[in-house]
C-alpha cells in the first residue's frame, strides 16, 4: 500500500495530511509553526505518521505548500496553497464552485473547475484587515479565544458597527467601544461583519459560483460563516477540520503526480 | 405603477431636518431661513430629474465644466460629484463604493466616482432615480480622475463623452493654451447641436454667460459677508449652499438664490448676529468638506466659540468666474476655467491661501488631506509648513476623506484636533 | 540596486557632459518629446524607480500617493541630482502633475525647471495644432538655458527617434512570434537603457541585442503584461524561472511608448506629433477604454498568450479605472488574468510569489 503526504507551511501553523490509494484520510497534525518552517513540517509530518499508524518510508510522495513550501526538503514538489486548497474542497465537497479561504495572514477566493482546477482566484490587498490576522488582534484586545469568537458573537442581541477597513482604525474603535461598555458579543458580531464584508467584495471579485466552501482557521468561526451565509443567500459547507485543507490538496496532488510517473 | 414623485420630494425637504427631535445645539446662533429655500431648490431640480430624461437632452458634467455653452441648447444638467456629497452627507457612502468595489473598483480611487460607479451597478440612490445622459460633458480642471471616471461611464452606457481639456498652469497660461480651448468650444457645438436638435443660438450664450457672472460674483459677496465679526454663516452653511452655483449656474434660479441669501446675511450683519453665539476664535478650511461630518464638526467646533469664516473649496467658485465676459464669452470661459485653483500652481494657492487669512482675520488653519483628491491634497504638507513659518497661526491635517467614511478614525482626528485647540487657546 | 542604476549609468552621463557637452535632464514620467530634446543637445534621463530608501517622501506626500512619485520626490529632496542641469515635467496624471509644483514652487532645487502639457483625447483639429505649438514652446524655453534649436538638428534627431522605434517595433515582432531566444530580465534590462542612453549608444546597443538574440524560443508559455513599468526586477527573473516567457507588454514605460508606427511626415514638428497622435492606447492621453482593450487582445493574438498580466503600482488611479472593463473584456474571451500590485523597488514578498505562483498553475 503506498501513501502520499501533503504539508501545508503557514504563517502561523503548520498542517501535514496522509492519504492512501483509497478514500479517506489516514492521518492529520497541526502544529505551531514558529520560527523555523523546516523543523515545522518535520513535527507535523511526524505527527500525522503516528496518526496514521505507518512509518515514514511507507509514504512514496510528499508535495508541500503554503508560505514555507520552499524550506521543505522532505517534499518532492511544492505547489501554491491555491492550487491545493481548490483540490482539496473539491475532493470533500465534490460540486465546490468557490472555495474561500481566510487564513492568518492572507485570504483568497477561488473558482473550482471540473476535477479540481483553478479556473480564477483573487487574493487580499497588501492589508491585513481581511485576514485572521484582524480577527486575533480583536480577539487578544477583548481576551477571547479565536473560536469563542464564532460562538459568542452567534448570541449577541446588537451589533456594534465597526466602520473601518484598517485593522489600526478598527482597534482604536474597539477601544472606544469596550471604554462604552457595549457588550463583547455585540463588538464581535461587528467585527465579524466587517472581515465578512471586506472578504465578500472579493468573492463577487471572482464571482459566486455555488456551492461554497470555506476553509482555513477562520472558517472554525461560526459567526464569520453565518454572516457570509446571509450574503450568499445560501448555505456554505464547512469542513470539520477545515484548516487542513491545503494539506489535503497537497497530498491529492502528491498522489496524482505519483500516479503520472514523475 | 408607484409614484415615488412626492414621497420622494417630502423625504428629500427632509433632510437636514432631524427625523427624531435632536437638541438644537446651544453654541449655534439661529439657523439661516434661506437653508429652507436652499432645500426647495434643490428637490425641485433633483425632481425634474425623474422627467427629464427623454423630455430633454441630459447631459452629465463635472464640477468646473463649462456649463455655460451647454445652457443654450436645453440641456438638462445632473452633477454627480453633487450627488455624491448627498451621498456622503446622507451616510451612503461606504454602500454605493462598496458596490463600485464588489465590480472591481480599488477602493483607493476617488469616492464620488466609486459612489457613481456604485448608482449605476446598484441603482441605489437617496434621491429617487437619476435621469440616464445622453452625454458626458467633462472639464480636467479640477483633477484628470473626473475624466478616467467619466470615459468607463462612456464605456458603460455607449454615450459620448466630450472633454475640455485645460493646459495645467504651471507658470502662466499663455496665449497657445488660450486658443486651444477656445477652439476646443467652437469644435463642441456640433455634436451639441446634433446631441439635442437644436441650434447654437449665440445671443442666448451669451446671455447666460452674464447670468452665470452676475451669480458667481454674487456668490462672491456672500462670501465676503463672512468677514464681519461675527460672521452671519458657518462655512458648513456655505459648503451647503454651494449647490447652485455648482449645478444651476447660468439659470436665473442659482442668481436669485444669491440675493436672497445676500439681503439675509447683511441683515444678519447690520443686526451683529453671528451663526454662533460666542465666535471667539475664526478659522479657514482647506479643500472639499468631509460630507458625513458636517453636522458634528459644526457642533464641536461651535462649543468652543470657532468659526470657519473661509475655505478655498467655496471661494473657487467666486475666484475665477469673474473673469467671465459676455462680449468676449469664448475666451473668457477658457480663462475662468483654466485658472481655477486646481488647475493652477502651488505657489498661486499659497498666496491665495495667505490673502483669505488675511482678509478673514484667521487666527487658525484646517486642512483636510482628503484621500480621494489629489490635486487638492498633494502639497498640502508643504503649505501647512510654509504658512505656519510665514503667518505663525496654528494649523493642523486630519487625514479622512470625502464621502468614504472607512477612511476617517474619528480617534485620529480627535487627537490632532485637540492638539489644535490647545494651541490655538494656549 | 538594481541593474537599471548600477554605477556605470551615472560614469555614462558624466562621460556624455565631458565628450559632447550635454546637459543632462531629469525627466519625469511619461510622454515628452525626446527628439527634440536631443536636437537641442539635452540628454534626457528618466526618473521612473531610482533605488532610494524612502525617508523624506513622507514629510511631503500623503501615504496614497504612489511610489514612483515618492522615489522621484525622494531623488531630489536627497539631492542626487546634483549632476542634473534641469527637470522636465510631463502632465502624465494628477500626482506628477502636482509633484511638478511642489518641486518648483516649494522646494526649489536651484535647476530649472520644465513643463509640458501634451492634449488628452478627444482629439481633435485642435489637438494637432496645440501640440505643434507646445513643442515650439518648450524648444523656446529650453533655447534660453541650452541655446536656440536647430533646424537640421532637429530633422536629423526625428530621423533618429525614427531608427531607435524601428529597432524597437522589431524587437517586440520577434519576441511576439517566439523568434527572440532572451530571458524576460535581459529583455527588459535592454530595453529600459532607452531611459538614459543616447540614441547614438541605444540604437548599436539594441541591434546588437537584436543579432545576438534571434533564435527560437517557443517551448515557454507566453503571457501579456500591461502596467506601468516592469519592477521589481524579480518578478521578471521568477517568470523567467517558471518558464514564462512575455510574448509582448502594454507597459506605459516600455511597449506604450516605444511602439510607434512608422511616421510619413518630412518636418520634424509634423513627425512628433504624427507619433504622438498614433502612439499606442494610454491612460495617460485618455485613451478609450474600447481601444485599450483591442490593443490587449491583438496582443494576446499576436503572441499566443495564455493570459494577461496587470502589473499595476499601488495607487495608480489612470491603471485602476480602467482594469475592470478590461479584465471582464478578457475573461469573456477565456484569457485568465491576474493583478498584481506593486511597491517598485520591494522585496518579493512571499504572497506576490504565491499569487504568480498560482497564475502560473492555473495557465498549465
Amino acid at each position: 500500500m503506498n501513501y502520499f503526504g501533503g504539508i501545508d507551511v503557514g504563517a502561523i501553523s503548520t498542517e501535514a495530511v496522509i492519504i492512501d490509494e483509497g478514500d479517506g484520510i489516514s492521518g492529520y497534525s497541526i502544529v505551531e509553526t514558529g520560527a523555523n518552517s523546516t523543523d515545522a513540517a518535520d513535527e507535523a509530518f511526524g505527527k500525522a505518521l503516528l496518526a496514521a499508524g505507518i512509518h515514514r518510508d511507507a509514504v512514496t510522495y510528499i508535495a508541500a505548500t503554503g508560505y514555507g513550501r520552499v524550506s521543505v526538503p522532505l517534499a518532492n514538489k511544492t505547489v501554491t496553497e491555491i492550487s491545493c486548497h481548490a483540490l482539496g474542497a473539491k475532493y470533500l465537497f465534490p460540486n465546490t464552485g468557490t472555495v474561500i479561504d481566510i487564513g492568518g495572514q492572507d485570504s483568497k477566493v477561488i473558482r473550482v473547475g471540473d476535477s479540481g482546477k483553478v479556473l480564477d482566484f483573487t487574493m487580499n490587498d497588501k492589508c491585513a484587515a481581511g485576514t485572521g490576522r484582524f480577527l486575533e488582534v480583536m480577539a487578544s484586545k477583548l481576551r477571547v479565544s479565536l473560536e469563542e469568537m464564532g460562538e459568542l458573537s452567534l448570541h449577541a442581541k446588537a451589533e456594534a458597527h465597526i466602520s473601518s477597513v484598517c485593522t489600526v482604525f478598527a482597534e482604536s474603535e474597539v477601544v472606544s467601544l469596550v471604554a462604552k461598555n457595549q457588550p463583547k458579543e455585540e463588538i464581535i458580531k461587528g467585527l465579524n461583519r466587517a472581515i465578512t464584508n471586506r472578504v465578500w467584495g472579493m468573492v463577487k471579485a471572482v464571482g459566486v459560483y455555488v456551492p461554497v466552501t470555506m476553509s482555513g482557521g477562520v472558517a472554525k468561526n461560526r459567526g464569520v460563516v453565518t454572516l457570509m451565509e446571509e450574503k450568499l443567500g445560501k448555505p456554505i459547507r464547512v469542513y470539520a477540520e477545515p484548516q487542513i485543507v491545503g494539506a489535503l490538496g497537497a497530498a491529492l496532488f502528491a498522489r496524482k503526480q505519483s500516479r503520472e510517473g514523475m | 405603477m408607484k409614484d415615488m414623485g412626492v414621497p420622494g420630494i417630502m423625504r428629500f425637504s427632509r433632510m437636514g431636518k432631524k427625523r427624531r427631535p435632536r437638541k438644537k445645539n446651544a453654541s449655534l446662533g439661529p439657523p439661516l431661513e434661506c437653508n429652507s429655500r436652499l432645500r426647495e431648490l434643490m428637490a425641485t431640480h433633483y425632481l425634474l430629474s425623474r422627467y427629464a430624461q427623454g423630455a430633454k437632452p441630459v447631459a452629465w458634467v463635472t464640477s468646473g465644466a463649462p456649463v455655460e455653452i451647454l445652457r443654450p441648447f436645453g440641456f438638462y444638467t445632473f452633477y454627480p460629484e453633487n450627488h455624491g456629497a448627498l451621498c456622503g452627507a446622507q451616510k451612503m457612502g461606504p454602500e454605493l463604493c462598496a458596490e463600485a468595489e464588489e465590480h472591481g473598483y480599488h477602493q483607493d480611487l476617488c469616492s464620488y466616482a466609486r459612489i457613481d460607479l456604485g448608482h449605476y451597478f446598484s441603482g441605489k440612490t437617496p434621491v429617487g432615480r437619476l435621469p440616464k445622459p445622453d452625454l458626458l460633458f467633462a472639464s480636467n480642471n479640477i483633477c484628470q480622475t473626473v475624466v478616467y471616471w467619466y470615459k468607463a461611464l462612456a464605456e458603460y452606457w455607449k454615450i459620448p463623452l466630450i472633454l475640455f481639456d485645460t493646459p495645467y498652469n504651471f507658470r502662466e497660461i499663455s496665449k497657445a493654451d488660450i486658443s486651444y480651448m477656445v477652439r476646443q468650444l467652437e469644435e463642441m457645438i456640433p455634436l451639441l447641436e446634433q446631441i439635442s436638435k437644436r441650434r447654437f443660438r449665440y445671443k442666448r450664450f451669451r446671455e447666460i454667460v452674464g447670468i452665470a457672472k452676475e451669480a458667481s460674483l454674487t456668490w462672491g459677496e456672500v462670501l465676503s459677508t463672512m468677514k464681519a465679526r461675527p460672521s452671519p454663516m458657518t462655512i458648513f452653511d456655505a459648503f451647503t449652499h454651494l449647490a447652485p452655483i455648482v449645478s444651476l449656474r447660468g439659470l436665473p434660479a442659482a442668481l436669485e438664490h444669491y440675493r436672497a441669501l445676500l439681503a439675509e446675511l447683511e441683515k444678519r450683519v447690520a443686526q451683529g448676529v453671528g451663526a454662533i453665539k460666542n465666535e471667539r476664535w475664526r478659522l479657514m478650511w482647506d479643500n472639499i468638506a468631509i460630507w458625513y461630518k458636517m453636522r458634528d464638526f459644526a457642533n464641536l467646533f461651535a462649543e468652543r466659540g470657532m468659526n470657519f469664516v473661509t475655505a478655498t473649496y467655496t471661494n473657487a467658485w467666486t475666484e475665477t468666474i469673474g473673469y467671465l465676459d459676455e462680449t468676449k464669452p469664448f475666451e473668457s470661459m477658457a480663462k475662468a476655467y483654466s485658472l481655477v485653483i486646481l488647475n493652477n500652481n502651488l505657489d498661486h494657492r499659497l498666496q491665495l491661501m495667505e490673502r483669505l487669512i488675511q482678509e478673514f482675520q484667521v487666527d487658525g488653519l484646517v486642512i483636510h488631506s482628503a484621500r480621494s483628491c489629489k490635486p487638492y491634497s498633494v502639497g498640502q504638507y508643504d503649505l501647512k509648513r510654509l504658512i505656519t513659518e510665514r503667518l505663525e497661526i496654528p494649523t493642523v491635517v486630519i487625514e479622512a476623506d470625502i464621502t468614504d467614511s472607512r477612511a476617517y478614525s474619528e480617534e485620529q482626528a480627535m487627537v490632532r484636533l485637540e492638539a489644535f485647540f490647545e494651541t490655538l487657546e494656549g | 540596486m538594481t541593474e537599471f542604476h548600477s554605477p556605470s549609468r551615472k560614469d555614462y552621463l558624466l562621460k556624455q557632459r565631458e565628450m559632447y557637452g550635454r546637459h543632462i535632464f531629469g525627466v519625469f514620467p511619461a510622454q515628452y518629446p525626446r527628439e527634440l530634446l536631443w536636437a537641442m543637445n539635452i540628454l534626457p534621463v528618466e526618473i521612473w524607480d531610482p533605488p532610494l530608501d524612502l525617508s523624506y517622501a513622507s514629510a511631503h506626500l500623503q501615504s496614497y500617493i504612489c511610489s514612483i512619485v515618492r522615489l522621484g520626490l525622494e531623488f531630489i529632496v536627497q539631492d542626487k541630482a546634483d549632476i542634473l542641469d534641469g527637470f522636465l515635467f510631463p502632465h502624465t496624471c494628477d500626482s506628477i502633475q502636482n509633484l511638478s509644483s511642489i518641486v518648483n514652487d516649494y522646494l526649489k532645487p536651484g535647476k530649472p525647471c520644465y513643463f509640458f502639457y501634451h492634449p488628452k483625447w478627444p482629439y481633435r483639429e485642435s489637438s494637432h495644432r496645440f501640440y505643434i505649438e507646445q513643442l515650439r514652446d518648450l524648444a523656446a524655453q529650453l533655447g534660453d538655458q541650452v541655446g536656440d534649436l536647430d533646424y537640421t538638428q532637429f530633422q536629423q534627431y526625428a530621423e533618429k527617434g525614427e531608427e531607435v522605434a524601428s529597432v524597437m517595433r522589431e524587437l517586440y515582432s520577434l519576441r511576439a512570434s517566439g523568434e527572440l531566444c532572451a530571458s524576460n530580465v535581459e529583455f527588459y534590462r535592454t530595453i529600459r537603457q532607452a531611459e538614459f542612453l543616447h540614441p547614438d549608444d541605444l540604437i548599436p546597443l539594441l541591434e546588437t541585442f537584436l543579432e545576438n538574440s534571434r533564435g527560437s524560443q517557443a517551448s515557454e508559455t507566453p503571457v501579456i503584461l500591461t502596467g506601468v513599468l516592469p519592477n521589481p526586477p524579480e518578478i521578471l527573473a521568477l517568470l523567467d524561472e517558471l518558464k514564462i516567457r512575455v510574448g509582448d507588454d502594454d507597459l506605459l514605460a516600455c511597449g506604450r511608448r516605444y511602439l510607434v508606427p512608422p511616421s510619413q511626415a518630412k518636418d520634424p514638428f509634423e513627425a512628433l506629433a504624427e507619433r504622438y497622435f498614433h502612439m499606442p492606447p494610454c491612460t495617460t492621453i485618455n485613451s478609450p477604454i474600447r481601444e485599450r482593450l483591442e490593443n490587449l487582445i491583438s496582443k494576446v493574438e499576436g503572441s499566443n498568450a495564455k493570459g494577461v498580466i496587470f502589473w499595476i503600482v499601488k495607487f495608480c488611479e489612470p491603471e485602476l479605472f480602467d482594469m475592470p472593463h478590461l479584465i471582464e473584456g478578457l475573461k469573456k474571451r477565456g484569457l485568465p488574468t491576474l493583478v498584481i500590485d506593486v511597491e517598485p523597488n520591494q522585496e518579493l514578498t512571499g504572497q506576490l510569489t504565491t499569487r504568480i505562483e498560482a497564475f502560473v498553475e492555473m495557465l498549465a
